[in-house]
C-alpha cells in the first residue's frame, strides 16, 4: 500500500524561521545571514561594520564549532554579542538562533548580523528567518567559486569579495569572478578589511537595509 | 555534512505516517531531493539504513527522486535550467531569474505493509 506523504523535511525549521521573520519584521529588524568559507574575513567584516555603525544600532549573533574567539573579537567593539555553539554541526539552524535571541535584546537594535558556520554549502539549507543572505569570499580562495558553489550564491542577496589589497599578489580573474557574479544576477561589493577600500559601499548597503 | 540529522528527520516522517497508517513494516521510502538541496542522496541512504534498525522502516527501499534546478525569468516568464557557466534567460538575456525548482528535500510517499488488513480495506487503499 502506498501512502502519499509530501511532507518538507525541514518543515519545523522553516516553520519557526518564518515565525522569527514576521517577529523581525514588527520590530523593524533588518536581519543579514553572513555566510562564507572559513577565513574569508566574515568575521573581520562585522568587525568592520561596527566600527563604523555610528547611531546605526547593530546586535551580532556568532555561530561558531566549539570556540569563543570570534565572540570576543566582536565584543571588543562594545556591541551586544551572543554565541552560539553548534557543537560540530556545519551550519545554524533556525532554533539555535532563536535561543540566542532569549540573551539579546533585539527591540533596541536596527540591525541584527548572523555569522553563519564557515562553509559554502550546508547553510544554503536552513533559513534562519533573515532578511538577507550575504556570502563573503576572498581573493586567496581563488576565482572559480561561483563555479564551483552556485547554490549559495544564487541564494544570496549580495556578494561581498574580501582582501583586494591582495590582487597584486594572488592569482585571480577579478574579470572573471566579476562576471561570473553579474551572470548569476547578484550585486558585488569588494572590500579589504585590511585597507578599509570599499567598505563604505558595504556600510550605504547595510544602511538603505533594502535587499 | 548534516546529512545525519536530516535523515534523522525523514525517518521520524516516515515511522509518524506509518504508524498513523497502522503498517507492520515500511517496505520503501520516496523522497524528492533537489540537485541544490545540498543533501547528498547516497549518504542519505547510508544513514537512513542506520537509523532504521529496529524500527517498522529496517531494511525499506529508499528511492530518491532528484530535482534539477530550474530558473523561471522574471523579465519574460520564461521556464529554464540554468547553465553554471550561463544563468541568464537564454530567451531575453535577462539575469532577473528565480529559482523555482532544485531545492526540495522532502518525503514524497512511504509503501508499508499493514498487519491488519481489515483496517486497509474500511479506509478504502488496496
Ligand atoms: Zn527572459
Amino acid at each position: 500500500m502506498q501512502i502519499p506523504v509530501v511532507q518538507k523535511v525541514l518543515a519545523a525549521n522553516d516553520l519557526l524561521a518564518g515565525e522569527m521573520r514576521a517577529e523581525f519584521e514588527k520590530f523593524g529588524l533588518f536581519v543579514v545571514n553572513i555566510m562564507g568559507s572559513p577565513g574569508a574575513g566574515k568575521t573581520s567584516l562585522i568587525e568592520q561594520t561596527l566600527s563604523r555603525a555610528g547611531d546605526l544600532k547593530i546586535g551580532v549573533v556568532e555561530g561558531d564549532l566549539a570556540t569563543s574567539l570570534d565572540a570576543e573579537r566582536i565584543a571588543r567593539h562594545g556591541a551586544q554579542v551572543v554565541q552560539i555553539n553548534t557543537g560540530g554541526a556545519c551550519h545554524l539552524d533556525a532554533s539555535m538562533v532563536r535561543k540566542a535571541l532569549d540573551r539579546i535584546d533585539v527591540t533596541s537594535l536596527d540591525v541584527l548580523i548572523i555569522e553563519n558556520v564557515g562553509n559554502l554549502v550546508c547553510p544554503v539549507s536552513f533559513d534562519l528567518g533573515e532578511t538577507a543572505r550575504v556570502v563573503v569570499c576572498s581573493i586567496p580562495e581563488g576565482d572559480d567559486k561561483v563555479l564551483k558553489y552556485p547554490a549559495i550564491f544564487s541564494s544570496a542577496s549580495i556578494v561581498v569579495l574580501n582582501k583586494i589589497d591582495l590582487l597584486p599578489y594572488v592569482p585571480f580573474d577579478l574579470a572573471k569572478f566579476e562576471e561570473s557574479i553579474a551572470n548569476i544576477g547578484r550585486r558585488l561589493i569588494k572590500v579589504s578589511c585590511n585597507t578599509g577600500d570599499g567598505l563604505d559601499n558595504w556600510m550605504e548597503w547595510l544602511r538603505a537595509r533594502q535587499v | 555534512m548534516h546529512e545525519l540529522g536530516i535523515t534523522q528527520n525523514v525517518l521520524s516522517i516516515v515511522l509518524k505516517e506509518a504508524t498513523k497508517a497502522g503498517a507492520s513494516r515500511v517496505t520503501k521510502v520516496s523522497l524528492k531531493v533537489g540537485e541544490w538541496s545540498t543533501v547528498e542522496p547516497d549518504c542519505l541512504k547510508f544513514y537512513f539504513g542506520i537509523l532504521a534498525k529496529g524500527t517498522l522502516a529496517e531494511g525499506a527501499e529508499v528511492a530518491v527522486e532528484q530535482v534539477p534546478v530550474a530558473y523561471a525569468c522574471e523579465n519574460c516568464g520564461h521556464e529554464y535550467i540554468p547553465l553554471v557557466s550561463a544563468f541568464a534567460c537564454p530567451r531575453c538575456s535577462s539575469n532577473k531569474g528565480k529559482l523555482i525548482t532544485g531545492r526540495e528535500l522532502f518525503v514524497d510517499s512511504i509503501e508499508v505493509e499493514n498487519a491488519d488488513s481489515g483496517s486497509a480495506k474500511s479506509s478504502g487503499c488496496k
